[in-house]
């Protein structure tokens, strides 16, 4: 069974999709499938992390020609860092799909099942040509679902998000050529896989460089790292509950996994030369949009600052080259995904009864939703990172990664503590807690699906919180690999 | 044995675990029955005070420390944390008051609380906050010691904004919170830096004690700088101290277990824990001892002026932690933790006697809205009596002796200013606190109290019966030699190494004798002023004093409005503008590319696809042709 069975992963939901799409399903059994779509990747992500061995190299290889006259192929496979991400897409889409149960459209279902497929395909893909089609794959649903089903401007939203993206992308794509042309040139035969690229050694210093921030660049603008978030608040702002949540909990993340995947192997050196710079990029974020975040009314804004302050965090964690900040960083998107996710979804429920974001309007949830209240706190204290929760010890690891790369870093990290708390705690208070002049009266308590589909999620954070141990068994041979054999630091 | 650590921290922590469950069944589902909730509070923090009991008694035997791995938390690297957890003579001193003092109040809640809607959810949070203290005090290294103190400011603010339909309360709580993450970003740099320095070698007090001194020296006061940041946060020093009189927003108890007795001391816990590096930090030490000294004094000052019963008792209590940290500061630790414990009785008895008052008087906390209150129980103004003269350190309650300890401690080893300071703040504390008592017990009544005070139960007053002994007697371990004393605390804490200073007897009595009668003279003075004062007359305070120096305001400008100001600016104007401007403007150029080929913008998905890999394959072509 485990051979193909990340093909398997791949396409399951990408086939169910285009079934569902000819066939004359309604909207309750289009969303049934995409459910049971959901549930069918979790069982075979979890069967893939327990044959998973706890070692650096690629695991659960697939590879067949697809365009053999210019060496592209199907090359797949995971190790440490994409299982950690698999399994986090694999447990939380079902989840998401719980908490957008009733209301949506047919079409909604579909592109979330497309995006799915997208993300997972760029996920295990070993060979560039192949990444960049399924990192494409994945955005051309989210232009539809937020063009579809967005809010307000969201044809504009669609059309920002669309030039910040393709633009990236179109860096990265003709760097992916060039580099492809460099291989054939120093060996006489074509390739894009991962492996053989890095292999290349005719590259002069210049085109390094700009190859490098061509990576970059794409990678910046999806995660997205200061300056180049223009398109985050409108997006966030306009974009359906389905969207905002696939968007922040993975896209993002999967910015930061191609950073790990390509550029760290492709360019090493780069990467060792210019991770001051990022590192301070990435702390620089965490201030400038923590502070952005504080005065912003509508709760999605605020949430769109918080995530790019969060992942300002992690990037710096990534480029701190060491083994703290890099599990931290790791952890840290896990923890990120979780919160945010759960956040959005709440958020999401707000919207759907209440018909607003605007913080200003809102106010008496508490006393009407218990354990809407429970959730928003428990993925709200792992935004803060308060001990109990996967998100202290992303920060903590983060934080002292840091000040093993130096004190001044270090100090700055720390500040972390105080930018998410200034703002998560006020915002709940006006949102959620206190009595407001605002008629709420019509907000609903989770109902009991609901709660089943945040409940693992909650469990997560806290036993990843309490017994963080347990997790890092499988990932710290790559870690290790990657700082030790790619970047060469010796630990 | 060493399992009975285990469950001393999982006791409560199970408990709240629980009573959290059943307080959602019950609003969700079905009713359950107050008494319920208040059993299982009960039984938690009683199984932990056993616990440690008799821990306490094996070590007094003479039993080695004692430790406890409940399993691995973290390796990473050179990073390797266990859960283990710690029986020594300083945690177990800490735990037994803790828990014993923390059981005392949840009895007190259970009536204290009778028929509020979130009966089980305070206990439930009670509980907590019960299991994360022990998991600060009994944690074997500094990583689960930061666990817990982060778990008990969680609680603090979970409690202080206990009633969250009200606004302002959970304001206060907001506040508490991010005021001590300030502390903790503190600690969390020193923390990491005393890990990169020492950690490497193992991250539990004893390896880090091994190793301290292959720190240099100037990376070691950064060190204990950072860490004592923390302990400001939370011991509610200057200038962290802001937080803990708004905190009085919550429920009495809480004011009584966690921002009195317990939480409030995790700082002066924190400095004893890390002794051995304070003690090669002696400018640090000093440092601290001049910001406790101030402490001390300035919230005195604030407290003489007061009119909310649970705000001068919130000022008394930055006070007393001030000498605390007078104390640790300057290295006599076990005199530092000696009024941590008598301390704990008596503050915990105001608090609990204030809350009674309280009660009786349905929710008024001016005192000059009361007034003979003598009358309306004898229990409450006898016990009140008692905590009142053992702060203010009169012979033979417990402060007396813990804070003449003190007072001796700073004068004998030559910081006279420090000691002159310490002395006037203890005839002022002598001063506030008797205006407070006369104010409400004795005076005439006022006419806006109203005529027949409530009468409580027996739940509600027997715990103070029983802190009224703890604060009568307990000073009686700490009875110094030249008294006929065995000193125990003395005995008992050993491990510092505290300096035994020689002095003759005559210097020492004659400072008992000295400290005596500057609170004599407080407490006659207030009760010249206030014994009789007519409360029908409208008492209107004012002045800089009363308006606590204007600090909130000052810090609200200063802070939190220039911040806004910041966000504002940045969040709605600069990010749109200038950076998203910039941008858009290289985006423009593609834009405008893109109105020319806007014909082919038909809204065919199929039509895009195709037209993407044309052009892919087009531009592939090409490159391949110009550079292969």
């Amino acid at each position: 069974m485990d051979a193909g069975i990340l093909s398997y992963i791949i396409f399951t939901p990408m086939a169910m999709a285009f079934v569902l799409m000819i066939s004359k399903a309604d909207a309750p059994t289009t969303r049934n499938f995409a459910f049971l779509t959901g549930i069918v990747i979790l069982v075979l992500s979890f069967k893939v992390f327990l044959d998973f061995e706890p070692v650096s190299y690629m695991q659960f290889i697939e590879f067949h020609p697809w365009i053999e006259n210019y060496g592209i192929s199907y090359y797949i496979g995971i190790d440490g860092f994409s299982l950690v991400i698999l399994i986090l897409i694999a447990v939380l889409v079902p989840s998401g799909y719980l908490l957008l149960w009733e209301g949506r459209t047919k079409g909604y279902w579909i592109s979330m099942l497309l995006i799915e497929s997208g993300m997972l395909g760029a996920l295990f893909s070993l060979d560039l040509i192949l990444f960049y089609f399924f990192w494409e794959t994945m955005v051309l649903p989210v232009f539809l679902i937020i063009g579809m089903f967005g809010h307000e401007e969201k044809v504009y939203s669609t059309l920002k998000f669309t030039i910040y993206t393709i633009s990236g992308s179109l860096f990265m794509f003709l760097a992916i050529l060039y580099i492809g042309i460099a291989f054939h040139n120093e060996f006489g035969l074509w390739s894009f896989q991962l492996i053989d690229l890095t292999k290349i050694t005719i590259l002069s210093p210049i085109e390094k460089f700009w190859l490098f921030w061509a990576f970059m660049i794409a990678f910046m603008v999806k995660i997205p790292l200061f300056p180049l978030h223009g398109w985050l608040l409108e997006t966030y702002k306009n974009a359906p509950t389905g969207g905002v949540f696939l968007l922040s909990s993975f896209m993002a993340k999967l910015g930061v996994y191609g950073i790990i995947r390509f550029v760290m192997p492709l360019f090493p050196n780069l990467f060792k030369e210019y991770s001051s710079f990022f590192v301070w990029l990435g702390l620089f974020g965490l201030i400038y949009f923590g502070i952005a975040a504080l005065m912003q009314d509508n709760i999605k804004k605020m949430f769109a600052y918080s995530s790019a302050s969060h992942l300002g965090f992690i990037v710096a964690g990534i480029f701190a080259l060491n083994k703290y900040a890099m599990l931290g960083a790791l952890f840290l998107v896990i923890a990120h995904a979780m919160a945010t996710g759960g956040l959005f979804l709440l958020v999401g429920k707000i919207h759907f009864y209440l018909r607003t974001f605007n913080i200003s309007k809102l106010g008496g949830i508490a006393k009407i939703a218990p354990l809407f209240t429970l959730f928003f706190a428990i993925f709200l204290f792992s935004i803060v990172g308060l001990p109990g929760t996967n998100g202290f010890v992303a920060e903590f690891m983060i934080i002292v990664g840091s000040f093993k790369r130096s004190i001044t870093m270090g100090m700055v990290s720390a500040l972390t503590v105080i930018v998410a708390a200034s703002f998560m705690f006020w915002m709940f208070q006006r949102a959620v807690l206190q009595d407001s002049i605002n008629d709420t009266s019509k907000m609903k308590d989770l109902n009991y699906y609901e709660v089943l589909g945040l409940m693992p999620v909650a469990i997560v954070i806290v036993v990843m919180g309490i017994y963080p141990d347990l997790f890092t068994l499988k990932i710290e041979p790559t870690i290790y690999y990657y700082l030790h054999d790619i970047l060469k630091i010796g630990i | 044995m060493n399992i009975y650590l285990l469950w001393i921290i999982l006791s409560p922590l199970l408990g709240s675990l629980v009573l959290g469950a059943m307080y959602l069944y019950s609003v969700k589902i079905k009713k359950i029955s107050d008494i319920v909730f208040a059993a299982i509070a009960l039984v938690t923090p009683f199984v932990s005070f056993i616990f440690t009991f008799m821990l306490f008694l094996k070590l007094y035997n003479g039993s080695n420390d004692m430790r406890y791995t409940l399993f691995k938390w973290l390796k990473v690297a050179k990073f390797d944390v266990n859960i283990t957890f710690l029986a020594d003579h300083l945690s177990v001193f800490m735990a037994l008051f803790v828990t014993f003092i923390g059981w005392l109040i949840h009895i007190y809640a259970v009536g204290y609380m009778k028929g509020d809607e979130g009966y089980g959810k305070f206990f439930s949070y009670f509980n907590l906050f019960l299991g994360m203290m022990l998991l600060l005090v009994l944690g074997n290294n500094p990583v689960i010691m930061f666990f817990g103190w982060e778990g008990v400011g969680l609680c603090s603010y979970l409690l202080i904004s206990f009633y969250y339909k009200d606004a302002q309360n959970v304001i206060a709580g907001n506040k508490a919170f991010i005021v001590n993450r300030i502390g903790d970003f503190g600690f969390i740099i020193g923390l990491s830096i005393l890990f990169i320095y020492v950690g490497i070698n193992g991250f539990d007090y004893v390896s880090v004690q091994q190793h301290i001194a292959t720190v240099p020296k100037p990376t070691l006061s950064l060190i204990a700088f950072f860490l004592f940041i923390g302990a400001m946060g939370k011991s509610a020093q200057i200038p962290l101290y802001v937080w803990l009189p708004d905190a009085m927003a919550g429920p009495t108890p809480v004011s009584a277990l966690i921002h009195a007795a317990t939480m409030v001391t995790a700082g002066v816990y924190m400095v004893s824990r890390f002794h051995f590096l304070y003690s090669l930090t002696p400018a640090i030490g000093e440092f601290i001892a001049i910001v406790g000294a101030l402490s001390s004094l300035f919230a005195a000052v604030i407290a003489i002026k007061q009119r909310d019963i649970k705000k001068i008792l919130a000022y008394s209590t930055i006070s007393q932690l001030g000498y605390m940290f007078v104390a640790v500061g300057l290295g006599f630790y076990g005199s530092g933790l000696f009024h941590v414990f008598t301390h704990a009785f008596f503050k915990a008895l105001l608090f609990m006697g204030a809350g009674a008052v309280i009660l009786q008087l349905h929710h008024e906390q001016d005192i000059f809205h009361m007034g003979r209150m003598k009358d309306a129980s004898k229990i409450i103004y006898y016990t009140f009596l008692i905590a009142t003269l053992a702060i203010c350190g009169i012979f033979p309650f417990a402060g007396f002796f813990s804070k003449d300890e003190i007072l001796f401690d700073v004068f004998a080893s030559h910081h006279y200013i420090l000691w002159a300071i310490e002395l006037f703040t203890a005839g002022l504390t002598a001063y506030y606190m008797f205006r407070l008592f006369f104010t409400v017990f004795i005076a005439p009544k006022s006419s806006k109290r109203i005529d027949k005070p409530e009468t409580l139960s027996s739940v509600v007053t027997y715990p103070l019966i029983v802190l009224a002994i703890g604060s009568l007697l307990c000073g009686f371990i700490g009875v110094p030699k030249i008294m006929g004393g065995s000193n125990f605390v003395a005995h008992w804490f050993l491990m510092f190494g505290d300096e035994d200073i020689k002095s003759s007897g005559m210097v020492e009595f004659l400072l008992m004798g000295l400290n005596s009668i500057v609170v004599l003279v407080g407490i006659y003075i207030a009760y010249k002023k206030f014994a009789i004062i007519d409360l029908n007359r409208e008492i209107k305070l004012s002045g800089i004093i009363y308006n606590k120096f204007y600090i909130d305001e000052i810090y609200n400008m200063l802070f939190v409005k220039n911040l806004q100001k910041i966000s504002n600016f940045i969040g709605k104007i600069f990010d749109r503008k200038f950076i998203d401007g910039t941008v858009m403007m290289f985006a423009k150029s593609f834009y405008n590319m893109g109105e020319f080929v806007s014909i082919l913008q038909n809204g065919n998905v199929r039509f895009y696809a195709f037209s993407m890999l044309l052009g892919a394959s087009a531009f592939f072509t090409y490159l391949i042709y110009v550079m292969g």
